[in-house]
């Protein structure tokens, strides 16, 4: 999977890059706006992850040479600006998300993975883990063929620590992740916790495994061997 | 006072110490010019008894002469040369009261060597009468005089300061939050001219640090996104590390909080600044029952958390025009802090009526008074992990449509009420 960066703060890139690369994605960045042009006329990318603010152009016009040019690839803009109007019109000329700054690696992870997956595997893409089998887009989950019901909460938790396996998600990442930016982070863990112990349960009830540990009040991680 | 006012009232008061002062003087003059003229008349009255009495050496009966009393009496023996002139009262038979009178009375040896008395009686409730009259039509024209200038003056003051009302009324409606420039109408008169001038001056100058200071806000808080960022993506590296034990995971763990923290806060001036800088101009017809109910929604896992019992009870739904995303910022820091500072199975109540917005719930009691919670980084609790940029949002928020909002504490009943009416 070939990831392609535009963003003009390198230490950001080298942290985006150092994420994802872990990742077994391949991800190169361009720093400008003419690099960017230039690698995405050259090669082809499974998802791009866009700044709108460049020191030479804007994301946008990235974004409609994409769409242009090579439809398949999937789009992320980061932006630093939360405006509003640069969403839509983000959104409007074809990005499949959008991401404000600062985000999350743990949450830009799990939107390439989703946006990679949507577009890989159309409708009907399954994610297998172990005794772990989740049809995404039907939001079904079964456990050693056994289907269980989860919450939305529960379930997008599940998807985001699948996404992010075998990596320490913060607590605030959870949060934001499941919440939305608004919501108070302080009076949130106390869900998160309840969240994850109603997904353990019921993972444990029809014979999983327990995947997910605690770290040092740091936050969480899912587990796989 | 009003200046008008004030210039009337000053106007009134210097003009009757000025009559009154003047009065007494011309009474006194008019007085002493009659009296003058009555005593001169007395001596010329006993020049001629003296004459008489010198050349005759006789007395005749003066009595009915001049129409006044008159009494001579001769001695035999010389008499010391002696003369005053004074007022007295006699009783009147026809009248049968007191009047008042002139009366001289004069001493002296004829030139026979007879002593004699001379006492002249001369009326004068005429004359008083007289200077009476003479005074008050003086004071009735006086009066009817101060009358008409105070009214002159009143209108001409007027007409003189409104320059400097019309000043007045532009400033008093100056909003320096607004980009509209001071408008000063022109003067004549060069003092206004002078004073229009340096509020001019002053305006423009405050504008222009207002707008520098506003975008030295925005520009820090935007430049300063950039290095948090990175601070927070090499946090998160940092933890996969799989060498670090519980102690450094500790440390990091309260970086990385604090670091949340500053992004929050950052977050919340940009947007300050932003609401300043009239960076969301695109307005829409908000319904805020709609609004309040999603929001709830999006909150119902904190109420439950927390116990909290929210009543909603909409009489009527407020429609207005407004920003999508500021509505939904506005409705949600007033719901979000309603549930925050809540205790726990406390109470929320939100009421709407076709004006107001008004949201109560149970809390602690406030250590500052409510309104200072409208400034940024104002908080009851010090410890409280929140920014203090809540209600500052709100506000401004609210300063931009122009509707008030107040916030009461009864006992540990907090009152947040915005009212959708005082359009301006």
């Amino acid at each position: 999977m070939k990831i392609l960066l535009i963003e003009d703060e390198k230490e950001l890139c080298r942290s985006i890059e150092a994420y994802l690369t872990q990742e077994n994605y391949l991800c190169e960045y361009a720093m400008t706006y003419d690099h960017a042009i230039e690698k995405i006329n050259l090669y082809l990318y499974d998802c791009v992850v866009v700044d709108i603010t460049l020191p030479d152009g804007t994301g946008l016009d990235i974004i409609r040479d994409l769409k242009k040019n090579k439809k398949e690839t999937g789009i992320i803009i980061i932006s630093a600006k939360n405006s509003l109007d640069d969403k839509i019109t983000g959104l409007d000329i074809g990005a499949d998300d959008f991401l404000t700054k600062p985000f999350h690696l743990s949450e830009l992870n799990a939107r390439i993975k989703s946006i990679i997956r949507r577009r890989t595997f159309g409708g009907n893409n399954e994610i297998i883990i172990n005794e772990i089998q989740i049809l995404p887009d039907q939001m079904q989950v079964m456990v050693n063929g056994k289907e269980i019901i989860l919450t939305k909460k529960e379930f997008d938790l599940l998807i985001f620590f699948i996404s992010n396996k075998n990596r320490v998600l913060t607590k605030e990442a959870i949060a934001e992740h499941l919440w939305g930016e608004e919501i108070d982070m302080a009076d949130s863990f106390d869900f998160i916790y309840t969240h994850i112990k109603n997904l353990r349960k019921k993972m444990l009830e029809k014979g999983g495994n327990d995947y997910i540990n605690t770290i040092y009040g740091m936050g969480y991680k899912f587990v796989v061997e | 006072m009003k200046l008008l006012t004030r210039i009337s009232l000053s106007y009134i008061a210097f003009s009757f110490i000025a009559f009154v002062i003047g009065g007494v003087i011309f009474s006194n003059v008019i007085r002493s010019i009659f009296y003058t003229q009555i005593d001169d008349n007395l001596r010329t009255e006993k020049l001629l008894i003296e004459e008489q009495i010198n050349y005759s050496d006789s007395l005749p009966d003066f009595r009915l002469v001049f129409g006044h009393l008159i009494e001579v009496t001769v001695f035999n023996a010389p008499c010391k040369k002696y003369e005053s002139i004074k007022d007295t009262l006699l009783f009147n038979k026809k009248k049968s009261e007191l009047l008042p009178y002139r009366q001289l009375v004069a001493k002296n040896t004829s030139l026979h060597q007879r002593g004699y008395l001379i006492r002249i009686f001369m009326p004068i409730d005429e004359t008083e009468t007289l200077i009476k009259t003479i005074i008050i039509a003086l004071t009735l024209f006086f009066l009817a005089l101060l009358a008409l200038l105070i009214y002159v003056n009143y209108f001409i003051s007027r007409s003189v300061w409104n320059p400097f009302y019309r000043t007045l009324e532009s400033l008093t409606r100056y909003d320096i939050s607004r980009s509209t420039p001071l408008l000063l109408q022109d003067s004549k008169i060069s003092e206004f001219k002078q004073l229009n001038k340096t509020l001019d001056h002053m305006s423009k100058k405050l504008q222009q640090d207002y707008r520098s200071l506003k975008e030295f806000n925005e520009n820090a808080s935007h430049e300063i996104q950039t290095p948090l960022a990175i601070i927070k993506s090499k946090l998160e590296l940092l933890v996969q590390n799989e060498a670090l034990n519980g102690d450094q995971m500790r440390i990091i763990n309260s970086v990385f909080e604090a670091t949340n923290r500053m992004s929050k806060l950052n977050q919340g001036l940009l947007l300050i600044s932003k609401i300043d800088n009239n960076q969301f101009p695109i307005a829409e017809k908000i319904n805020f029952r709609l609004l309040i109910e999603k929001s709830l929604e999006h909150f119902e896992e904190l109420i439950s958390l927390k116990k909290i019992c929210v009543t909603v009870s909409f009489s009527q739904s407020i429609e207005r025009e407004m920003n999508r995303s500021l509505a939904e910022i506005l409705i949600s820091n007033l719901l979000s802090n309603a549930i925050r500072h809540n205790i726990e199975e406390g109470e929320i109540q939100v009421l709407m009526d076709a004006e107001n917005l008004t949201i109560s719930n149970t809390g602690h009691p406030l250590t500052l008074p409510p309104n200072e919670l409208f400034e940024r980084f104002r908080k009851s609790d010090r410890n409280s992990d929140s920014a203090g940029l809540g209600l500052a949002i709100v506000k401004r928020i609210l300063h931009i449509y122009n509707y008030p909002i107040d916030y009461t504490v009864d006992g540990s009943i907090h009152q947040l009420k915005i009212s959708f009416n005082n359009r301006n």
